[in-house]
This record gives C-alpha cells, sequence and structure tokens, in this order.
C-alpha cells in the first residue's frame, strides 16, 4: 500500500515536474519554433500584409510568432518534399551617398514545386524604401511582386520614425541563382559625435512560396521557410555609414545663425530707410 | 529717353514679340514632348516628383477619393480638380497648362509695361528675361504649378491698374487660399488703395516710366483715410473668397485638407538640407522641440524686413512686391529652387525702371548670386551623392547665399528709380497737385 501510494505521489511529481518543465520547453520553442524547412500558409498576396495589425515592432521573436500563427488548414496539400536548400551568396550595398542600392544573391541547390521566392526585408532603422520607385520597378518587370509595409514616412528623420519591411517576390524557374537589386535612401540620423551613422543590415528572411494566383478568392498559398533572422553573414556584416550632424556644432550653428539674420536684416533696413529718405529729399528740392 | 510715340517702323519691334511668344511656345511644346521620351527611356526622370504627386492626387480624386490620400501632396483641391483631366485625356496635360500659364505671365508682363508706357524695345527685353530664362521654361516644362501662382498675381496687379478693384480682390482671395505665402502682399496692397489716387470703378492714373517727378503727397496719416471705401471693399472681398475657398474644401476633405495644405506650410520645420541658414540649427535641435520665444526669436528678422520694406516703398508696389518676395525667400525656414519664380516673375516687371547696368553692376549681382548657388549645390551633392559630411561646409554655404541675397538686394534698391504705381488724381482746390506730363 505505502509503495503504491509512494508511487503514485512519484508519479504525480514526475508529471507536475515534467508539465512544467515541458512548459519552460514550449516557451523557448516559441522563440526558436519556426525552424528552417518549416511550412505555414498565408491567405494574403503578402506574407507581410497583416503584420502591422496584430504586431508593432519588427524584433525578431515578434516575427516568428507571427509566423507561427499562420496555420495551414487541413485541405491544402502538402507534397513531401526534398526540402529546397538555398544559400545567400552575396551581400552588399552597393552605390554612393544617400541613394544606394542592397544587392543581394541567392543560390537555390534543390528544386522545388514552390515557384516564388519571397525575400523579406526588415530594413534597419535610418533606411527606408520609396514605394513609388519600387512599384516603377515592378512595372519595368525587375520583381514580379513588391511591397512597403510599416513606416513608409519619407521625410520622417530616423529617431522619428518605425522601421519598415519590403517584401519581394521573385519568380524562379530551376535552380538558379537569383540576383535582387533594391534601391534604399538614408533618412537623416539622430545626431552624434563622430558625424557617421552606422546602419547595419542582417540578412533577409527568405521563404519559397506556391504561386499567387490573381483572382482567386480565399487561396492558400503554401510557403516553405528557407532562412529567418539570421543577424549576419559569415564573412562581414554589410553596413552603411551615414552623415550625421555633429552634437558638439549645436551651440555655435545657433549663435551664428541668428547673428547672420541680424546681420542681414538690418542692411536691408537701413538700405530701406536710406533709399526713401533720399527719395523724400529730392522731392522737397523739387517743389 | 524719348517717350514712346508710335513710329512708322514700330511694327517689325512688335512682330519680334510676336516671334518671341509664338518661339517660346514652340520651346516649351518641344521640352513637354522631350520631357516624355527621357521618363520613358532615361534613369533620370524630366518631370518633377510633385507633378506626380498631383497627378495621382488628381486621379483619386477623379474617382471620389480624396486627394489628400496622396503622401505629400500639399495643395489646395483645386490643383488636384485642374489636373483632373490628366486621368482622362492624356498625363500631361497638366504640363501643358503650367506651361501656357507661363506664357500668360510674359503676355500680362507686356501688359504692365505697356500701361505704364514703357518703350518697345525696353519691354520686349524685360519680357525676354521671363519667357527666355532657362530656370522659367525648365520649371513649367517640369510640371511645376508655381507659374499659375505667378499669373494670378501679375493678374491682380493688372486689375488693380485699369481700376478693377472687386476683381482684383477675387483673386488676391483665391490666390492665397492656392498658396499662402502671397500673404505678404496684402499691407502693401491695402496701403497703395490710397483714395486719392484710388477710386474704385475709374481708372486710376498711372504713373509712366518716363515721368520723373513722384508724388508729392505729405506722408500725414489720417486713422479716417484707413478704413476708406475701397480698402475695406478689398478686404471683404479677398477676405470672404479665400474663407469660401477653405470652407468648400473643407467640407469636402475636412480635416486633412486643413493640416496638408495650410497648417504645414505655417509650421514647417524641415531639418533636410536646403538653401536656408536655418536648416542645421533645426536639424541640430529636431530631437527636442524648439519653445515658442526661440521661434518667435528666429522669426523676427523676417518680420522687422517685411515691414521695412512695406513702410518704404509700398507706394511702388511692384517694386515692393518684389523686394518683399525675395527677402521673404531668403529669410524663410525652408528655401528650395522652386520659389525663386515666385520673384523671377516680377523681377521684369522692375527692370525698366533700374539704373543698373548690365555691365558690370549687373553681371556683378547676377554671377555673385548665381555664384552663390552653384557654391551651395556642390556641397549639397558631396553630402547627398557622395555621402561624405560636409554639414558644416554646407550650413556656411547657406550663410553665403543669404550674403549674396542680401548684397543684391541692397544693390537694386540703391539703383531704382522710385516711381510710385498710381500718380497723383488732378484735383479741383489745385494744392498739392503735380502735373503728370
Amino acid at each position: 500500500m505505502g509503495s503504491k501510494r509512494g508511487r503514485s505521489v512519484i508519479a504525480a511529481t514526475f508529471i507536475f515536474f515534467s508539465m512544467s518543465c515541458l512548459n519552460s520547453i514550449s516557451t523557448t520553442q516559441v522563440g526558436t519554433s519556426m525552424l528552417d524547412s518549416d511550412t505555414f500558409c498565408i491567405s494574403d498576396q503578402y506574407i507581410m500584409q497583416s503584420y502591422f495589425t496584430t504586431q508593432s515592432s519588427l524584433n525578431e521573436s515578434e516575427f516568428r510568432n507571427f509566423l507561427r500563427l499562420q496555420q495551414c488548414s487541413e485541405n491544402i496539400p502538402y507534397e513531401k518534399d526534398v526540402p529546397a536548400v538555398a544559400t545567400l551568396q552575396h551581400r552588399e550595398v552597393t552605390g554612393e551617398g544617400s541613394h544606394r542600392h542592397l544587392l543581394t544573391t541567392i543560390k537555390l541547390l534543390r528544386q522545388s514545386h514552390l515557384h516564388e521566392l519571397v525575400i523579406v526585408e526588415r530594413l534597419p532603422l535610418g533606411v527606408f524604401a520609396d514605394p513609388f520607385e519600387l512599384q516603377s520597378l515592378q512595372q519595368r518587370r525587375a520583381f514580379s511582386d513588391v511591397s512597403v509595409f510599416g513606416d513608409t514616412d519619407l521625410e520622417q528623420p530616423s529617431f522619428r520614425s518605425n522601421r519598415s519591411v519590403v517584401e519581394i517576390h521573385v519568380e524562379i524557374n530551376g535552380n538558379g541563382e537569383i540576383s535582387v537589386k533594391l534601391p534604399l535612401h538614408a533618412r537623416y540620423q539622430p545626431i552624434g559625435e563622430s558625424g557617421y551613422s552606422r546602419v547595419e543590415f542582417g540578412e533577409p528572411d527568405l521563404f519559397l512560396c506556391s504561386r499567387h494566383v490573381p483572382d482567386q478568392e480565399h487561396e492558400q498559398r503554401r510557403c516553405l521557410v528557407l532562412s529567418v533572422g539570421r543577424s549576419k553573414t559569415q564573412t562581414r556584416s554589410v553596413v552603411w555609414e551615414i552623415p550625421a550632424g555633429i552634437r558638439s556644432h549645436t551651440e555655435y550653428v545657433s549663435v551664428v545663425t541668428f547673428v547672420a539674420a541680424v546681420l542681414s536684416a538690418f542692411s536691408i533696413l537701413v538700405a530701406s530707410v536710406l533709399s526713401s529718405k533720399v527719395e523724400s529729399c529730392k522731392n522737397t528740392k523739387e517743389l | 529717353m524719348s517717350r514712346g510715340s508710335e513710329k512708322p517702323d514700330e511694327s517689325p519691334k512688335w512682330m519680334s514679340f510676336r516671334t518671341l511668344l509664338v518661339s517660346s511656345m514652340l520651346l516649351r511644346v518641344f521640352l513637354i514632348i522631350y520631357g516624355e521620351w527621357q521618363d520613358a527611356h532615361m534613369e533620370v526622370r524630366y518631370t518633377d516628383i510633385d507633378y506626380t504627386v498631383f497627378s495621382d492626387a488628381a486621379s483619386l480624386m477623379a474617382s471620389g477619393e480624396s486627394p489628400y490620400k496622396r503622401t505629400t501632396y500639399r495643395y489646395s483641391p483645386l490643383l488636384a480638380l485642374l489636373l483632373v483631366p490628366n486621368s482622362i485625356f492624356h498625363r500631361s496635360w497638366g504640363k501643358f497648362i503650367f506651361s501656357a500659364s507661363d506664357l500668360l505671365v510674359g503676355l500680362f508682363i507686356r501688359e504692365i509695361l505697356k500701361l505704364r508706357k514703357v518703350s518697345e524695345k525696353v519691354c520686349t527685353v524685360s519680357v525676354m528675361v521671363w519667357l527666355l530664362n532657362p530656370f522659367t521654361f525648365t520649371i513649367g516644362t517640369r510640371g511645376n504649378c508655381e507659374p499659375i501662382v505667378c499669373a494670378m498675381l501679375l493678374w491682380i496687379i493688372i486689375s488693380l491698374m485699369k481700376g478693377n478693384l472687386s476683381q482684383a480682390a477675387f483673386w488676391y482671395g483665391l490666390v492665397v487660399h492656392f498658396r499662402v505665402y502671397p500673404i505678404i502682399y496684402a499691407l502693401p496692397i491695402i496701403l497703395v488703395l490710397d483714395s486719392k489716387l484710388f477710386r474704385s470703378g475709374h481708372k486710376p492714373p498711372l504713373e509712366d516710366w518716363n515721368t520723373h517727378t513722384s508724388s508729392t503727397e505729405k506722408k500725414t496719416f489720417h486713422l479716417k483715410s484707413l478704413f476708406s471705401r475701397e480698402r475695406i471693399m478689398f478686404g471683404l472681398i479677398s477676405g470672404g473668397v479665400f474663407l469660401a475657398c477653405n470652407a468648400v474644401s473643407f467640407y469636402f476633405y475636412g480635416h486633412e485638407f486643413l493640416h496638408e495644405a495650410l497648417l504645414y506650410h505655417l509650421t514647417r520645420t524641415d531639418p533636410r538640407h536646403n538653401f536656408s541658414i536655418y536648416f542645421y540649427h533645426i536639424y541640430l535641435h529636431y530631437e527636442r522641440q524648439f519653445s515658442a520665444v526661440e521661434k518667435l526669436i528666429s522669426f523676427l528678422p523676417q518680420f522687422t524686413v517685411q515691414l521695412a520694406l512695406v513702410f518704404s516703398f509700398s507706394k511702388d508696389l511692384v517694386f515692393c512686391m518684389f523686394l518683399q518676395t525675395v527677402a521673404f525667400v531668403a529669410f524663410n525656414k525652408v528655401i528650395t529652387a522652386q520659389y525663386f519664380v515666385w520673384f523671377y516673375c516680377l523681377l521684369p516687371l522692375i527692370l525698366p525702371w533700374s539704373r543698373m547696368k548690365l555691365k558690370w553692376e549687373g553681371l556683378l549681382c547676377i554671377i555673385l548670386w548665381i555664384g552663390a548657388q552653384t557654391h551651395w549645390l556642390l556641397w549639397g551633392y558631396m553630402l547627398e551623392f557622395k555621402g561624405v559630411n560636409v554639414f558644416l561646409q554646407l550650413w556656411m554655404a547657406s550663410l553665403v547665399f543669404l550674403a549674396a541675397n542680401t548684397f543684391v538686394l541692397v544693390k537694386i534698391i540703391q539703383r531704382h528709380r522710385f516711381s510710385p504705381l498710381f500718380g497723383q488724381y488732378v484735383s479741383s482746390d489745385g494744392k498739392n497737385v503735380k502735373k503728370l506730363d
């Protein structure tokens, strides 16, 4: 009897502990649940389309949570496939000045029945993509689909705006190399000490989705996760140095600006008054 | 200088104005067509980004939505309304309208100068300063709406010169609704509507170009005359038109209209680099807001200069408007190149009265002003297209540009032959009357 009770106590304790362990495992799993080669389904045209209705920032865990929530309904066929593998071959920021291009080259090593490569660029704070420019690129067939989500205010400086996301869809045929050139623009950076602000780019999130069929109501498309949330490339991180105002300039810039305005205003004032005095002298002389 | 009596060989000169007008028109048509080609075939577009904004807003309006759904559309709904045919006929409709306004400005310049009996040769040269100015013909053909504002302003001047007070007031109310800046002309216009010089319904006597004597009216100020019938009428009609336009726009588009079209322009502080001396100051302080005192202090130079110019020169209305516009742009918190058109259209109207010779004073002014701009643009290029931190140098280039503006303004004031717009009425009592010959 005693041993029976003892065994049930031990069993209960064991169950209790394992449940609490499972709980803790599942909370960490929430953070890492979206592994490469997992699949999910979307019913919108873009993966990020409904992101900002439920989330407010673009950090890692929120993004993974969001993907995890995109469940597939039962009737979506899933062909057991050899999962596609892709490697990020090349990534750099080309160009000079405030308007540059983010060049990404992806190599697909295996064929898949999913024919649309989706690149989700979660842009760092400090740069933005112009939706209208991207539209015209789409019209020139550079991408099959492109959209910008999040903060697309083109005029706000960096510390006033939130991040934005660019989602690019590219058709793939076979297992080739895809090269994507995304035009980006620098925002005005927060002022600092060094005169430059460092903006670092992580890796894009890559997915393979089935082709979007337009005008089909409630279609669900299956997407395969190729890679999510890798922060740095193996070789070196991609960095863009953007000029920023220098804090130590603040005092004397304000003073000199004001003095210049006053001096200018004063000269014009004097010239006007003198000129009208001359005119009235002339008039009295002519009388 | 002899008075412009019609000489037998005058007709070739008239034809040269016609030739000028026709060739300007052909040039603009060519540029619009070329612009379409460049947009389709080259990386850098000819068309201004603003034109795309107007067109998008117009097509939104055509489909019954608010034009303010288009980000960065910050104009009156009237502009979108004007461009609705862009989506019906052809996307260049707006450019043709703007270039037509541009040509209309040329015609108005000639009309104004002719009303003041400026000689044909001087007239044609002045019109050329507008029609053949490269800045002018590119601005309309690239799709910028400023020529419409210029045309409206010149029409207001013509109406005043012909004594059509209500017409002038109507267009003034409309132009202030369209673009807020012409509000700076309110005070000089009111001041010039002195009942001794201007009576509604009558054609006011204009001071000719050849008249070298100025009005001898004493500068005594009667409070009663401040509220003359003409001034009150002008104020009421223009104020009424302004409020009516805003009310209708507000009725259709609500708070979006108020914020984007009106309040934005009044409170605009853009930290991005531009010609203004204030841009770096605004950028460095952007993280914290400016206090009301600071805003007032930075507004003081602008305010003082405007008042000084108005009280010194209001009788010579066109000259006053020109000076005010140059000063307004120079002291503004944000200066973009399109603002220069605001005074380019008034420049031909004051040239006949300037004692400045092209050689060498005129040329010096032109070189200094363009030189200061080019200097700024070089630093701007370094910052924006080479990514080098040259904020300090760029800001200093803005200071140099302000200095150039001040220099040119002072020189123009010094060399101007003051000439009031309205001459003295010949009054019956014979006192204080100078004969106009």
